[in-house]
């Protein structure tokens, strides 16, 4: 089928494409503008001959590769086990756990590691223990270092995995196994060369993502002191302006991350691409009951995973609403008077955030579900391009969004004469740029559960492209879509990276405000309000949860 | 919401071209600060002066503070090109204010003359420290030293004595559990690292500060966490900071004691208001307001020092203002005491960047070589 020659999905097209480049290459290429040029404007590799020549830039970037590799080692071995006993294995509260284990990726920035601060800091509850119960003098350091960064992205991310996994194990056709079983392929033989090959490209996204993920995060090393991490020196550099030299460099550094990125996405490009989507049907899968040890086993495992996975949710709860908790097991004075203290600016926050992250819903839907659409159900010129484009987005850190939008839009718009980032909207358009790929992707894969004869019947009595897309198709994927656009909603109301670069004052949504009462010291006033973002997104997870079952899990690849 | 009907009144106004009706008001309705001074200083005067406007001239002020750290404010304002976003710069270092004036980022202060009067021309000797701007562009505020923080509780397990100047924070008793801020980073750091350098000269200066840095635990992102993780006792000690951010952490319960060194760097907490604002007879009126006895008041009762000798820090015992003048060792106004200060701001804002990449190539680069080697 052709691009229907109707002059409405022509400027629909064009629109889409309008977009894209404005709000995704135009601001990307001025990045590199920046990194390519000095203060006067003129082309230069100074800045690049610089970042390849400092000891302390290269050490970051090994850091941040080493580190990314490391994440994605510890999710994968744990993110595998947890997707390989639920899809597989019939144990007692299976269904419950299946829910518990998404709820870590619910972890907004910074709350996380501040909860794993509190528990397993030098002065956390466990190291207080140890110290009072077993005479330690120094405490432990669990948290200050690589490792503390390492731990805190392993629990938060191992999800990502499972969820991968997951959706790809569910689509195995158990008879490829049971052939393999009948061949005499037996345990790990038939895991290795069976399983393993067929859930790889859903495996790979999701280490993709985690990867990414850990590459681009630069709270979490900052709270526990580690600044030799490229995104952590990007931040830095850019948030000090004084110093225009070190501010260029944060903006190379940057660029350098977008860059990266790209490299990522074309080494595991033959995964990720949309177009790979094999099967989309799930199969029916005969779940083994386990022995009456194993099952212990498996609960136990699991068990012991949640209640360490829920040590930040545990840490900033106790911080929420502890009085000077300091050098004790727990809080010795309880009060409510952080959220009293932060109920003032809450309302504003949690409009902020409804407000712009539903924007950015209706902006994704808008432009994505029609993506989706052209990529799947037609020849259009540029489709590729589009799909590219689209894995591109999803790879790019949050930070390097927000701070070619900070250089990009900083000049006076026509007609108006007012800058982009001195409107609001820019915040929804930045929150619907950074989510666009989950809508287009979730979207696809339920289109490509409509089979095509059900369009064509339609075309065939004669309805225009656009007639039956909105009469036949929409009908049909609108809970895939509804589900896509929900869990667009839920990361938005989570992010922090690209947007804190962007807001001004009356724009805060929660993530912010946590950010800056943490800055302005109020750790216990950042927690509460934590605990109320950790509360708002964990019931839309579960919605969610209700609504699409385990099948989110497509929406990573 | 705000933000939807303001866009929508530059849109009318652009196209109808009509008056202001508020321009009859005495001050505007709103008002923004860009600021690095912490949320627990400015809200309580933004609320107190709401207060204030509410019963002087009947008008309901929404006010709001961009927090900023001083080169992020300073980048921002410099970024917005006299069409800025707030009205307000509040807090930071003088120099950075005379260069906005320069540029012409700032608007001349409209303040009567005995407020203006009331203020020393500078305080401090052998260097003084500028309190007013000549030119009217910027004014101080509140007087806050630059000190030390610690734990009295880990001291006590490490075994240390408390910290009385800045070389008991060498002690090798104390490896591993100093916090402070980077000086790329921070300006009170920045500027305590000046005030070593200019202490000890260049070359036992930054001797000291690498055997500072490895004694160092963290190199906090801001210098506002550097008393924080002080405070919940992650860390014994911390360096270069301001004392009302320690006293927070000590309001909130924490047990955190502060000592200023005889050398430690005093800041006036300059404000200015910057050149285009929206809402400038809000912005003056402010800044009149936190000069007076009311504004004064509320910043003693937060752990700073007022800025003229008309006022000292007093209150009911068991007061804030108390608990304030304990925790910063008695002192109830810098006036009635002999300022001694060897920091000179001209040599530190002339060497900014130079102390910042000596910083990172002879501290921060060999950061672990420098902790096995001390």
């Amino acid at each position: 089928m052709r691009l229907p020659r109707v002059p409405a999905a022509g400027i629909g097209f064009a629109l889409i494409w309008a977009f894209l480049a404005v709000f995704v290459l135009f601001p990307l290429t001025r990045i590199f503008y920046d990194a390519f040029t000095d203060e006067a404007g003129l082309f230069t590799l100074v800045n690049f001959q610089e970042f390849f020549t400092d000891r302390f830039y290269l050490r970051s970037l090994l850091n941040s590769l080493a580190l990314g590799v490391a994440t994605v080692f510890t999710t994968s071995v744990i993110g595998f086990a947890v997707a390989f006993l639920l899809v597989r294995y019939e144990f007692p509260y299976r269904n419950l756990f299946t829910y518990l284990t998404m709820l870590p990726l619910i972890l907004p920035p910074l709350v996380g590691v501040l909860g794993f601060v509190f528990i397993l800091g030098r002065a956390g509850t466990v190291n207080v223990l140890l110290m009072d119960w077993f005479g330690l003098s120094q405490p432990v350091n669990f948290m200050y270092g690589m490792q503390g960064v390492l731990l805190v992205e392993t629990m938060h991310l191992f999800p990502m995995i499972t969820l991968s996994v997951l959706d790809a194990l569910a689509k195995v056709d158990p008879s490829l196994e049971e052939a393999a079983q009948g061949m005499g392929a037996k345990g790990w033989r038939r895991f290795r060369d069976i399983t393993l090959p067929l859930t790889t490209p859903g495996y790979v996204s999701g280490a993709l993502l985690v990867f990414i993920w850990t590459f681009a995060d630069f709270i979490t090393p900052l709270v526990v002191g580690v600044q030799d991490l490229l995104a952590a020196q990007a931040y830095l550099n850019i948030v000090q302006f004084v110093d225009r030299r070190i501010f260029r460099m944060g903006i190379v550094i940057s660029a350098l991350l977008v860059v990266f990125a790209i490299v990522f996405v074309l080494v595991a490009r033959q995964y990720v691409a949309i177009k790979d989507y094999s099967s989309l049907s799930y199969s029916r899968v005969e779940r083994r009951r386990l022995g009456p040890a194993a099952r212990r086993l498996a609960v136990g495992f699991l068990g012991l995973l949640m209640l360490f996975s829920f040590i930040p949710q545990a840490g900033v709860v106790l911080a929420a609403i502890g009085r000077g908790w300091a050098l004790t097991p727990f809080p010795v004075e309880y009060t409510l008077e952080f959220f009293e203290q932060v109920s003032i600016e809450t309302p504003k926050f949690i409009v902020n955030s409804f407000l712009f992250s539903g924007l950015a819903v209706v902006l994704c839907l808008v432009i994505g579900v029609p993506m989706a659409w052209i990529m799947g159900r037609t020849r259009a010129p540029g489709r590729g391009s589009m799909d590219a484009l689209t894995t591109l987005i999803l790879a790019i850190p949050g930070t390097a969004i927000g701070i070619a939008y900070i250089r990009a839009f900083n000049y006076p718009l026509p007609f108006i004469d007012i800058p982009l980032t001195s409107l609001w909207i820019i915040l929804p358009l930045v929150l619907a740029v950074r989510r666009l790929p989950y809508t287009v992707r979730g979207s696809y894969s339920s289109l490509l559960l409509v089979h095509r004869s059900m369009e064509e019947a339609a075309q065939n009595v004669g309805a225009t492209g656009l007639r039956t897309f909105r009469d036949i198709t929409v009908p049909l994927v609108w809970k895939g879509i509804l589900v896509g656009g929900l869990f667009s909603f839920i990361t938005s109301i989570q992010e922090a990276s690209a947007t804190i670069f962007l807001t001004l004052g009356g724009w805060e949504m929660i993530p912010f405000g946590i950010f800056t009462f943490y800055i302005a010291g109020s750790q216990s006033q950042a927690a509460a309000l934590g605990v109320i973002l950790i509360a708002v997104c964990a019931l839309s997870l579960f919605a969610v949860n209700r609504m699409a079952g385990t099948k989110v899990g497509g929406l990573f690849g | 919401m705000i933000r939807i009907s303001k866009l929508l009144g530059v849109m009318l106004g652009a196209l109808l071209v009509a008056g202001n009706p508020a321009a009859a008001q005495p001050i505007e309705d709103e008002l923004v600060l860009v600021t690095p001074v912490a949320k627990t200083l400015t809200d309580p005067t933004l609320a107190e002066f709401a207060k204030f406007a509410r019963e002087k001239w009947n008008v309901t002020v929404k006010t709001a503070a961009l927090a900023a750290g001083t080169p992020v404010a300073y980048g921002r304002i410099v970024e917005w090109k006299g069409r800025p976003e707030a009205d307000i710069f509040w807090g930071g270092e003088s120099a950075l204010f005379d260069k906005l004036a320069e540029q012409k980022l700032l608007a001349r202060l409209d303040l009567p003359k005995s407020v203006v009067d009331a203020i020393p021309a500078s305080i401090g000797k052998p260097k003084p420290i500028p309190l007013k701007d000549p030119r009217g562009f910027w004014i101080g505020t509140v007087l806050e030293p630059y000190g030390l923080v610690y734990h009295p509780k880990v001291l006590a397990r490490l075994g240390v004595q408390p910290p009385r100047d800045w070389d008991d924070l060498l002690d090798p008793k104390l490896k591993g559990n100093v916090a402070q801020s980077a000086p790329t980073r921070s300006s009170s750091s920045h500027a305590t690292y000046e005030v070593i350098l200019q202490r000890d000269g260049d070359a036992k200066g930054w001797e000291w500060l690498r055997r500072l840095a490895a004694n160092t635990g963290i190199f906090a992102a801001r210098s506002r966490d550097v008393p924080s993780v002080v405070a919940r006792g992650e860390f014994a000690a911390g360096f270069a900071v301001p004392s009302y951010m320690a006293f927070e952490d000590r309001l909130a319960g924490f047990d955190i004691k502060f000592v200023a060194p005889k050398t430690a760097w005093i800041t006036p907490e300059p404000i200015a208001v910057l050149a285009g604002a929206k809402h400038p007879r809000a912005a003056q009126a402010f800044i009149e307001f936190l000069l007076s006895e009311r504004g004064q008041k509320v910043a003693m009762e937060r752990g700073v020092f007022p800025i003229t000798p008309k006022y000292r820090v007093q209150g009911a015992p068991g007061s804030r203002a108390e608990m304030a003048v304990e925790f910063t060792g008695g002192l109830r106004s810098y006036f009635d005491i002999e300022v001694n200060n060897i920091y000179d701001d001209g040599i530190a804002q002339k060497r900014y960047a130079e102390v910042n990449s000596q910083f990172r190539s002879a501290i921060e680069s060999v950061w672990e070589e420098l902790k096995k080697k001390y």
